[in-house]
């Protein structure tokens, strides 16, 4: 038997042949015991393994398996599959938030800059309800705006003369 | 996972919950199969530690590719398949990096098993189950990787000639020589073991 009829016994077997071919087959396997015997084996070895797949467990517990898979699944698509999904609005609303935000930062910041370079006294004289009242003659002032708090804080304090104290005159009165 | 108690849906509606992105329905599908899939890629590789990498990146892909699965076949089928080309692919590049032995230059020429004798008496009429699957076990895990891999997708997953061919990626007639050899291999190794 060369190797061309074994396999094409074996097709036989398989239900891989056509319908012609296939009973050929059969008649030579009636007339040739070699054949016959031979199909016999196959015939065998194939319904032993039909009916007798190994059965086989994962040797590791469900949850370390588990921990694996999730574990590359998101190192492979970060926030992808997972992320819930942000409608459009809520996307735009994202992205003007902190604009928004800026152009508030970059006005006030102007209106710093303006507003907070004119001299004290004007800084005074603006606010409506400032009184300040000194009973010292001569004084030095320090003053610190704080815009957030939207307040002023003055420090008065005695001016440093160097020059010597005038002699005061008595004034006749008459 | 989600938390949601996924035990009494079925497949089809897991499938559907996991590739809205569920990973809780994707978990379930993972215990349900995980076994089966376990299974193939050891009775195709032979080997523990890369069977369960093999499964293991096998349902990876399985959670990227689940856009792509129509539903043709059952869910654990289109596992399998990604697991057997996964293994496939393992087996070449282990192939590379090994020189080719006897029994694969005999694929192709004929081989040993062409001579041996026929087994006339069924070696394995008689056994329980258990001692079956044993046996088969054993004999599977003394066939070259070329061998086993036909046998396996033959015998096992119901692949005919032709869609054999097509996965491992070689010709119909090598696919008929190399089962046919798997086959005579095994009988003879069956035989052997009864005779122990």
């Amino acid at each position: 038997m060369n190797t061309e009829q074994q396999l094409k016994l074996q097709a036989f077997l398989d239900g891989e042949l056509p319908e012609g071919e296939a009973r050929e087959i059969l008649a030579w396997t009636q007339r040739d015991s070699a054949a016959a015997a031979l199909l016999a084996e196959l015939r065998n070895t194939r319904a032993a393994m039909a009916k007798a797949e190994p059965h086989l467990s994962l040797p590791e517990s469900r949850e370390f398996f588990w921990s694996k898979i999730e574990r590359e699944i998101h190192r492979l698509e970060p926030g992808e599959k997972n992320a819930p999904e942000i409608s459009f609005f809520a996307a735009l609303r994202r992205l003007l938030l902190p604009a928004g935000a800026l152009a508030a930062l970059a006005v006030a910041g102007l209106i710093l800059h303006f507003h907070g370079s004119k001299p004290v006294a004007d800084n005074l004289a603006d606010a409506d309800d400032t009184t300040v009242e000194t009973t010292l003659a001569s004084t030095d002032a320090t003053t610190y705006r704080d815009a957030s708090e939207g307040t002023t804080l003055v420090w008065f304090s005695p001016a440093v003369d160097d020059s010597p104290v005038p002699s005061k005159k008595p004034t006749a009165i008459n | 996972m989600s938390g949601q108690n996924y035990s009494s849906t079925d497949d089809a509606a897991l499938v559907k919950a996991a590739r809205r992105g569920d990973l809780g329905a994707f978990e379930e599908l993972v215990f349900r199969h995980r076994d089966k899939i376990y299974a193939r890629a050891f009775s195709m590789t032979r080997h523990e530690q890369d069977a369960v990498d093999l499964s293991q990146e096998a349902w990876i892909k399985g959670w990227q590719r689940l856009g792509q699965f129509q539903g043709d076949s059952s869910f654990t089928t289109w596992m399998t398949r990604i697991c057997i080309n996964l293994c496939l692919d393992h087996l070449r590049r282990q192939k590379k990096h090994r020189a080719d032995s006897i029994e694969e230059m005999d694929d192709e020429s004929g081989g040993v098993e062409r001579q041996m004798p026929v087994v006339a008496v069924n070696p394995t009429a008689g056994l329980e189950r258990t001692e079956l699957r044993q046996k088969i076990d054993g004999a599977l895990g003394q066939l070259s990787a070329e061998h086993r891999t036909v046998l396996v997708l033959h015998e096992f997953e119901d692949l005919d000639y032709k869609e054999i061919a097509k996965t491992v990626g070689c010709s119909m007639g090598t696919v008929m020589s190399r089962l046919f050899y798997a086959r005579r291999k095994m009988a003879a190794l069956l035989a052997d073991l009864k005779n122990r």
